[in-house]
């Protein structure tokens, strides 16, 4: 089957089987590996990606339900300046919310989503936002540290 | 002028070299690599614990379209031994099978629809024998043996002895408990996988998610009979290892796949449910503790008996035993002891080495031991534990002198001015309704290195590539700990460069020099050491040879500066580039190696193990929790955390936090949800939904202090603090819940445990007493 | 297997009557799981997440009307949901994950009908209707006689749940609702507990309750509501009510907890009510 979707602001077209899952798409045919798979069951958040703006577990997602939608992953978070860190990319790194780094990715998706949405969420807010990407690596303590400064950059750029 | 946004020397809060690409999705794992014509290669898993096979019928398997080989026994060219000391695993059973993951055949298909209908396919006729299920079903007399060995299914027995145990008998107190640990799983979110492929010249290339990739080597050639110089391993960064991805997990299948593949690449990757099947886990453990101490708190002597449950292999289970046994008393001073292990062959799924190697477990039992021995004598916790804690010169319970940096006393005495531990009275009074609450602390240690009888040494290199960077060649796996990085830092450090100007190579067999496996807390220490000696001779060389250029008689009086050398005297400055230009390029390298110092002390009854034991050189930590616990339901919940560690002199603070942190996580899983279940030895949680890992909403905000010492054999003071921060969790919180009046024995404190302790039912088993 | 993704109620039931083996999908969060599992084989799926039909939430005279294709996410966001039913935003927001909760639907957690479905305890206590429909066209039934057992529902060869009707709880001042899972997200229950209650003079008027996870399907007790009222909301009056509680519920033993365990949480959660 056919299928058309806008792939990180692109539009792009490609010949798939429907019932292949989203992520393997993604990964196998697009060559994108930002989204990565920890659990296939929808447990662990690596493979989130934006589906029109809506973060959503590209595990548990067929080819098919792509048709016509805009879909975004890590690689795409920061269209006007690919070269440059997107705001939540760069607090994650500067306040080392990276250790192995492969739930990065969806961590990402999910708090970058979450600024979309909320100004300065609490410590409180950005736990519950993030509890449904699972992180083996940082205790969460430094993810949360990285949104609460991306949204503090972030709101500084609006105001 | 340029402006740097964070200073890269040594000691400062630094982001991580490897962040931004992580960050940006671009960094490759092994698992990101789908090599163009690749092929899928797929083990299939016995599915029964313990058997004998009589038949594999491939027949079908092999006529489907899109199959390429359908590999069995028959077709391992080797010995089909794996295994680090005990050489006791195959690569693909041939006669038996001793538990459910064990592979059967190998399969490798076009596509992996294919090859999952190609392993569906397979009829494996297993004929089951009785199933070894327990440590106690493992000794009786009738058991069946999981391997032919004379000893039954005793892997090995050992006895560490100092003193005079039979004191105990005399001690004014004298305490004795039960306890017990789960088996935990690793559950790295990047489950095991890598890339294979046999070139034209016969070698074979893999690309591993491994953290030891100069042993895969030695292990694959062993194990199929290959020429271990025609073997190249490539080590990417690891999507989490906390030990589980140390010896053999995709490896072997995979160069034996690449083998029968014709020159394609061929991937495997286990997904999360063959990964808790087939990957390693941590020990159980029991655990018999008799205590002795006199009437002020002084301890006295300790009796204690220890079994490991191994699983169907040995892995590294004796020397996990053998650290569970140099650990048993915790890191006090106490005169007397006799420390008894077994280490148990089962059908359970295999146990092997996991942050906390066999002290993770032994913590548990002997801080329980301090804060019961608190409560007899109604003494402060903290204050009998500062009474007994190691300092310098002392003899541990292993009999091993304190002779390096020992911050024991200082954390536990930095921990006592804490306000989370000040105000723990007004804390626990203010507890809701149907709430109650503790506060509790534990003091841990974890010998770091590979201990006695096995060399723990790193090469390292650095050179001055021909565009003027420096690349430092990494030999020891990253799994995500940051070693990587930090070698970056000293790097800059040494050579006084910006990050800009750094390169780095992760570990290839090819590229970079054995430097041994990413383990025990020795990988930024040994690597470092090595790598600091390397820095400072390619400092002394670029010195050296920019003196030849500007015609200076030696090299006194230069200065590397940041792309460039600088004669200080003169300012004249050649930049890297221009010397590189000039230098051939074996010049522009320089190699040094390491080796980490180990005791020449041996504990009585320490000679029974070849390797791994006794260490020198520990790291410490103090640790307190704050727990409230849900009277109705029996749901425990750590409000707050707080962690004092001695990891020497902290080289980069957000990577030495990012260690605690990320250790307390795990160990706080450990204490409260995390346990892979068996009923037969089959595992019952088989997946991330089942196997409860801990999310945002579980853990509370980490605080990690450190308390700086200084450990002189380190690179720039540093000991290592990987694993000594997963230790103190399943103790600190069984401490708090020891407060709020719920003795624990057996964890993890699940919410079922708990309400059945808070309606007054003992949470331990009837066992003989004190022997 | 085709996946077929209808963007109009006539082009679902044309493909429900040319495909009558199809599974039908809502969010996926549940049935490509089970799928990937290998304990269901589809040759055909059809996906409801283009139905526009399927995504309103409308009030209509004191009750809500929820589309069964809305994710929970939107029943979150929505400020009727978070006025009027606070008790379904309790558990809609108990359920899986954020991410979870971006796909999944409250068509797809009912038709699931899981014995620990997270939103069934409340709408079984609020009195939810549903909607169903078909080709031949929609009939009303109440949620409690559209689940007949784990997994099990009342719905027909060639139809679907289209929405949700949930009435207003007027005067319910006790909106309570409880769970316990393994873990404080991404958990499956282990026992939840739904409970409205309506005091007057401090004495409690009428109270329903709900557990799930302690039966084939959800438990309720009308021996246990009818012991509170009349009573005040005392810790006294509710150990009687717990303790009616635990002869109700009919639960079983699996990975996450014991059968005695579940039976005794059952009851203890109703004590909970004393600390409100």
């Amino acid at each position: 089957m056919q299928i058309k979707f806008t792939l990180n602001h692109q539009p792009v077209t490609l010949e798939a089987d429907p019932s292949m899952r989203a992520i393997d798409l993604l990964r196998e045919h697009c060559g994108l590996t930002g989204p990565k798979e920890g659990c296939s069951t929808g447990e662990c958040g690596a493979c989130a990606v934006w589906i029109n703006g809506v973060t959503r577990l590209s595990c548990l997602m067929l080819a098919a339900q792509l048709q016509g939608q805009s879909v975004v992953t890590v690689e795409g978070v920061n269209p006007d300046s690919p070269d440059t860190l997107h705001p939540v990319q760069e607090a994650f790194v500067n306040c080392g919310a990276v250790q192995c780094g492969y739930c990065t990715p969806g961590m990402i998706m999910t708090a970058a989503q979450l600024l979309a949405c909320e100004r300065t969420p609490s410590r409180e807010r950005i736990r519950e936002a993030i509890s449904g990407n699972l992180c083996r690596c940082t205790g969460y303590h430094k993810i949360v540290d990285a949104v609460e400064a991306a949204a503090q950059a972030m709101d500084r750029e609006i105001s | 002028m340029k402006t740097l946004s964070f200073i890269e020397d040594i000691g400062r809060r630094s982001p991580r070299f490897d962040a931004p690409d992580k960050a940006r999705g671009k960094e490759k794992f092994a698992s990101d690599l789908y090599p163009e014509n690749l092929l899928w290669a797929g083990a299939l898993r016995a599915g029964i614990p313990h058997g004998e096979i009589r038949s594999i019928i491939v027949d079908r398997a092999l006529s489907m379209a899109g199959v390429h080989a359908v590999l069995t026994r028959k077709d391992v060219p080797g010995p089909n031994r794996q295994g680090f000391v005990y050489w006791d695993m195959p690569v693909l059973c041939g006669k038996k099978v001793r538990h459910a993951g064990d592979a059967v055949a190998l399969v490798i298909a076009e596509t992996r629809e294919i090859l999952a209908k190609a392993l569906e396919s397979i009829q494996v006729d297993i004929s089951p024998l009785p199933v070894v299920d327990s440590i106690d079903a493992a000794l009786s007399d009738q058991a069946p043996k999981v391997h032919d060995l004379t000893t039954g299914n005793l892997l090995k027995a050992a006895t560490i002895t100092k003193g005079d145990p039979a004191v105990l008998a005399t001690c004014d107190i004298l305490l004795e408990e039960y306890f017990s640990t789960p088996v935990q799983e690793h559950a790295y979110l990047e489950t095991e996988n890598g890339v294979a492929r046999l070139d034209k010249e016969g070698i074979l290339h893999l690309i591993v998610s491994t953290q030891a990739p100069f042993r895969d080597r030695l292990e694959i050639a062993r194990a199929l009979g290959l020429d271990p110089g025609k073997i190249h391993i490539t080590a990417p960064y690891l999507g989490g290892g906390f030990g589980g991805k140390d010896g053999a997990t995709v490896q072997c299948l995979l160069a034996l796949a690449a083998l029968h593949a014709k020159g394609r690449p061929v991937k495997m990757w286990w997904d999360r449910e063959e990964s808790m099947v087939a990957g390693y886990k941590r020990h159980a453990a029991r655990m018999h503790y008799c205590l002795g101490a006199k009437k002020d708190g002084e301890l006295v002597a300790l009796k204690c008996e220890i079994d490991y449950d191994t699983g169907a292999y040995a892995h590294l289970g004796v020397e996990i035993m053998a650290l569970g046994l140099e650990h048993a008393a915790g890191p006090y001073r106490i005169p007397n002891m006799e420390a008894k292990g077994r280490c148990i062959y089962t059908n359970n799924p295999i146990a092997g080495a996991f942050r906390g190697f066999g002290v993770a477990q032994v913590s548990f039992a002997f801080e329980g031991m301090m804060d019961r021995l608190a409560l007899k004598l109604n003494m402060d916790p903290l204050a009998l534990r500062r009474k007994n804690a190691l300092i310098r010169g002392d003899k541990n319970c292993a009999d091993i002198t304190m002779t390096h940096s020992t911050g024991m006393a200082e954390c536990l005495l930095r921990l006592a001015d804490h306000y989370l531990w000040t105000d723990r009275g007004k804390w626990v009074a203010a507890a809701p309704r149907f709430k109650r609450r503790g506060v509790g602390i534990s003091a841990v240690f974890n010998g770091m290195g590979y201990g006695h009888g096995l060399p723990d040494y790193a090469v390292a290199k650095v050179r001055l590539t021909q565009s003027g960077t420096i690349r430092v060649y990494n030999g020891v796996s990253d799994m995500g700990q940051g070693n990587a990085s930090t070698f970056v830092q000293m790097a800059v450090e040494i050579l006084c460069q910006d990050r800009e100007n750094m390169e780095l190579v992760q570990p290839d067999t090819d590229r970079t020099h054995p430097s041994g496996s990413s383990s025990a807390g020795r990988t930024t220490y040994t690597y470092g050491n090595a790598l600091i000696k390397a820095c400072t001779a390619l400092r002394d060389k670029l010195c050296n040879r920019a003196a030849l250029m500007l015609l200076m008689d030696d090299a006194r009086g230069f200065a590397m500066v940041p792309g460039a050398v600088r004669h200080l005297a003169t300012g004249k400055e050649i930049s890297l580039a221009a010397l590189a230009a000039i230098m051939h390029p074996e010049d522009r390298l320089c190699v040094a190696d390491h080796l980490m110092v180990t005791t020449p002390e041996m504990p009585q009854g320490g000679e029974a193990f070849s390797l791994g034991f006794p260490h020198l050189i520990y790291p410490f930590a103090a640790h307190l929790a704050r727990v409230e616990v849900d009277e109705l339901t029996g749901g425990v919940c750590v409000k707050d955390y707080l962690a004092f560690t001695d990891g020497g002199r902290v080289l980069n603070p957000q990577t030495f936090e990012q260690q605690v942190q990320g250790a307390v996580a795990q160990g706080i899983g450990y204490a409260l949800c995390e346990a892979v279940q068996t009923t037969q030895s089959l595992i019952s949680t088989r997946d991330l939904s089942t196997y409860i890992l801990p999310t945002s909403l579980d853990l509370p905000d980490i605080q990690s202090h450190c308390v700086e010492t200084i450990e002189h054999s380190g690179p720039f003071g540093m000991k290592g603090i990987g694993e000594v921060g997963l230790n103190g969790p399943l103790p600190a919180i069984g401490s708090a819940l020891i407060h709020a009046g719920l003795p624990m024995n057996r964890a993890p404190f699940t919410p079922e445990r708990i309400l059945a302790a808070l309606q007054g039912q003992a949470d331990k088993k009837k066992e003989p007493p004190c022997r | 297997m085709k996946v077929h993704l209808p963007e109009s109620l006539d082009a679902l039931w044309d493909l429900l009557d040319q495909h009558p083996q199809a599974g039908i999908m809502a969010g996926g969060t549940d049935l490509l799981v089970s799928l990937r599992a290998g304990k269901q084989h589809l040759p055909t799926v059809i996906c409801l997440e283009r139905l526009a039909p399927l995504q309103t939430i409308e009030p209509l005279d004191q009750t809500l009307r929820i589309g069964a294709g809305v994710t929970l996410t939107r029943i979150l966001e929505n400020s009727l949901v978070h006025t009027h039913l606070p008790l379904l935003h309790k558990s809609v927001a108990s359920l899986g994950s954020p991410l979870v909760r971006n796909m999944a639907t409250l068509g797809g957690n009912i038709c699931t009908a899981s014995p620990a479905g997270d939103t069934l305890p409340a709408l079984y206590v609020l009195g939810a209707k549903l909607s169903l429909a078909s080709a031949k066209g929609r009939r009303i039934l109440p949620l409690e006689s559209f689940i007949q057992g784990p997994g099990k529902t009342a719905l027909a060869k060639g139809e679907i749940l289209d929405s949700v009707i949930i009435p207003f709880p007027a005067g319910f001042g006790v909106q309570h609702f409880e769970k316990l899972g393994q873990r404080n997200a991404l958990a499956i229950s282990v026992v939840s507990f739904a409970a409205l209650i309506r005091t007057q003079d401090n004495l409690v008027q009428r109270a329903r309750f709900a557990w799930g996870s302690v039966g084939p399907t959800i438990v309720r007790s009308p021996q246990a509501e009818k012991a509170l009222e009349g009573n005040p909301l005392s810790l006294e009056a509710l150990l009687r009510v717990a303790d009616l509680a635990r002869a109700a519920v009919e639960p079983i033993t699996d990975v996450r907890a014991s059968a005695d365990y579940r039976r005794r949480v059952a009851g203890n959660m109703v004590l909970r009510l004393a600390a409100l």
